[in-house]
């Protein structure tokens, strides 16, 4: 299936309310983050702290295609279980699992190459990626490794 | 005098080459990518008595790819990002530090690096140590002090561009490339003045003649004729992000003036993105380092559709094929052949498996291209490809570069015995994300073992012995004039080897799996010392999660392939030295 209408189709409604994305130059250049595509997300306040999909199974639907067609597999792996970027099914979140938290991790990115996708993915898309990722049941916590 | 005139005279002298005979200057030792030492204190009968004389613990948990070097008494170790750079005094008791260079590195290069934070080492020329960061820059650091010289940046995280690859100085000119083959960058080689640090020149992988720097009357492929090779044999604008990194090993002949390196994966992974043969990627180039141009380039796997990056070393012996002294290079291929070539021109001698291998039946010496199973080509319309061996890991992988021993006249490399099933989907490029298109699990090939360490007849094109190992074999190679082998294994085993038979002769569990590369040197005791690194990572820091104990948030199960390799091992950079 040819996915370059459904990426055209997000690129041209793309607005990430948020915080601040622009820095203030003679800011610590490691601070900065990669933008996915090239496009900055944009400057304006967060609207929602609530997902407003949560619990949708269209809607993780939907987000489960932008995973792959934005790319997010190629670093998280195919079904969010990790590959040189972190598992995202593992019930455990370096930088945050709230709703708002997840969301900020995509749109704004993080330091160690998480790139920001808000310039591309309209809230919406993204509110749906965080859907897809709170769909994901984590696994039984299993702290004991053993060996026969 | 001319400008030009003193450039030619200023090349005749061989910067790098200036080292004593116990010291260990650039990554493989030599120009010729040998991984030899004359080095002989250790030998067959005495290698039983080899013991750990000191370890450092690097403070890092990546991937420890690459190797110390030695020069005039002193240790250099680069450690995996954030690339700090140690100077250990080695006539001292204890070797303590003389100094240590912590750059700044970007952390979002640990995001656009595609497989662990690695880096594959330094390089010692002109009183310089020469090295790349992962977020795409190159420095020199005086030997002596540590005081940074200059800092270049070479490559552009943006465009999915990071520099793990170890930079080859010849006769003042640094080269250095970028790895990306899984973010679609547009991949080059670079010249930069060894003063400086300025670039001096850029030559694409991929491209119009150009910016491939292949000129007319100069550029002589052996198989190929025409024009814009590395256009043509492409979609229009998919060649602009068709991959091509430099992520391996380069080599040098003076003799011929000529720099050679092999090129990774054309990208994405999913080949019906881009119908042609994709020059020059999964190819070895073979250029003028003083401007770049393009001499001659061969295609190992054209249009590769298993992510069968041509990365792995060239290596330079003087051989005897069918019957005649050859100048050649030898080249153990991701795709299971191993290639022997007259390194003047190009031409295929000999190319036959070193592994199983079952995506071509044979290369064909007279074209040069494989012939292909057709039943294992793959493509997002082609479902899931089952049982392509090898593997993309390779028959051997490029971050584990073999050695050459002109004693025994044979060639010594970890092994692969891995196959894949490959799923490929449409690709979507995003600048700074990845681009891939292809899931591709992995399982054991014939005979359930998943490594070896062997031995190989370049000349005639067979292998002469080899030692299983359960596990993949990552590491480098190391052989000595005292017909030792040395490698390590996965499950963090530092192993000597009769080179003449493979009868392990010593082992030692060092703390962790060992994907480093060996090295040897004298002592200012006069004694003949080996070093390696120990530090699980590179790709296994993706397919074996479960080695992994440093982050609470990411939590992985065990490789399906492999499920017992945290039994053995868990992450954590050492370096290791060993004597008698």
């Amino acid at each position: 299936m040819d996915l370059r209408p459904v990426v055209a189709l997000l690129l041209v409604t793309a607005a990430c309310p948020g915080r601040e994305a622009a820095r203030p130059s003679g800011a610590a250049r490691l601070e900065a983050r990669v933008l996915a595509g090239g496009v900055a997300p944009p400057a304006a306040g967060l609207q929602a702290d609530k997902n407003p999909f949560r619990g949708d199974r269209q809607s993780a639907a939907e987000g489960e295609r932008t995973f792959g067609v934005m790319n997010c597999d190629g670093c998280h792996g195919g079904g969010a279980v990790g590959w040189v970027g972190p598992s995202l099914r593992d019930g455990r979140w370096r930088y945050g699992g709230s709703d708002a938290e997840i969301f900020q991790s995509i749109c704004y990115g993080q330091p160690h190459g998480m790139p920001a996708y808000g310039g591309l993915l309209p809230p919406d898309a993204i509110w749906k990626l965080v859907t897809y990722l709170q769909s994901l049941e984590p696994p039984a916590n299993v702290p004991t490794q053993s060996w026969r | 005098m001319t400008r030009m005139t003193v450039l030619t005279l200023l090349a005749a002298l061989p910067v790098g080459a200036a080292a004593q005979r116990g010291d260990w200057p650039m990554p493989a030792r030599d120009y010729a990518a040998r991984r030899y030492s004359d080095l002989s204190e250790i030998t067959g009968a005495n290698a039983a008595r080899l013991r750990p004389v000191w370890t450092f613990s690097t403070g890092v948990l990546g991937g420890h790819e690459g190797q110390p070097l030695v020069v005039d008494n002193t240790m250099y170790v680069v450690t995996p990002y954030p690339n700090v750079l140690y100077a250990f005094d080695l006539t001292r008791e204890g070797y303590p530090l003389k100094w240590k260079y912590r750059p700044a590195v970007d952390p979002n290069a640990l995001g656009i690096a595609c497989c662990d934070a690695i880096n594959r080492g330094a390089f010692y020329a002109d009183g310089k140590i020469v090295y790349n960061l992962l977020d795409g820059h190159t420095v020199a650091v005086a030997a002596a002090t540590g005081k940074e010289l200059w800092k270049t940046r070479i490559a552009d995280l943006a465009q999915g561009e990071t520099t793990p690859v170890a930079p080859l100085v010849v006769k003042h000119r640094v080269i250095v490339g970028a790895s990306g083959g899984e973010f679609g960058i547009h991949g080059w080689l670079k010249g930069l003045d060894l003063e400086t640090g300025r670039i001096v020149w850029t030559a694409y992988n991929i491209g119009p003649d150009s910016e491939v720097l292949a000129k007319v009357g100069t550029f002589q492929p052996f198989y190929d004729r025409g024009a814009d090779l590395a256009l043509t044999t492409w979609p229009a604008d998919v060649w602009k992000n068709g991959g091509a990194p430099v992520w391996g090993w380069m080599s040098y002949d003076p003799s011929l003036d000529l720099l050679y390196y092999g090129t990774g994966n054309p990208a994405p992974y999913n080949p019906e993105q881009r119908a042609g043969d994709n020059k020059w990627t999964a190819s070895v180039l073979a250029r003028r380092p003083e401007d770049g141009t393009l001499v001659w380039a061969y295609q190992f796997t054209p249009h590769d559709s298993w992510d069968y990056d041509a990365t792995s070393e060239m290596i330079l012996a003087d051989l005897s094929v069918n019957g005649r002294p050859r100048k050649v290079l030898v080249h153990f291929d991701k795709n299971g052949f191993a290639y022997t070539m007259d390194r003047a021109t190009g031409e295929v001698l000999v190319a036959q498996p070193f592994v199983d291998l079952n995506w071509a039946k044979r290369v064909d010496v007279a074209t040069g291209r494989p012939v292909i199973d057709s039943t294992k080509l793959t493509g997002a319309s082609r479902g899931n490809v089952k049982d392509v061996c090898p593997s993309l890991e390779g028959g051997k992988s490029p971050a584990s570069p073999a050695a050459y021993s002109p004693r025994t006249g044979l060639f010594y490399l970890a092994t692969n015995n891995m196959c894949m099933d490959y799923q490929a989907t449409r690709a979507t490029r995003i600048a700074g994300t990845p681009f891939i298109g292809a899931n591709t699990p992995y399982h054991a090939g014939r005979g359930g073992q998943l490594g070896a360490f062997i031995a190989w007849d370049a000349g005639a094109g067979k292998k002469v012995w080899q030692t299983t190992e359960r596990y993949p074999v990552w590491s480098g190679a190391l052989v000595t004039a005292g017909d030792v082998a040395f490698y390590g294994t996965l499950d963090g085993w530092f192993k000597a080897a009769d080179a003449k038979t493979g009868k392990v002769l010593w082992q030692f569990k060092v703390g962790s799996g060992v994907v480093g590369n060996p090295i040897t040197y004298t002592g200012p005791d006069g004694k003949q010392y080996v070093a390696v690194y120990a530090g699980i990572g590179g790709d296994w820091f993706l397919l074996a999660g479960d080695v992994r104990s440093d982050d609470p948030a990411d939590v992985r199960p065990p490789a399906d392939f492999m499920s017992d390799i945290a039994r053995h091992t868990s992450q954590g950079g050492i370096v290791w030295i060993f004597a008698l």
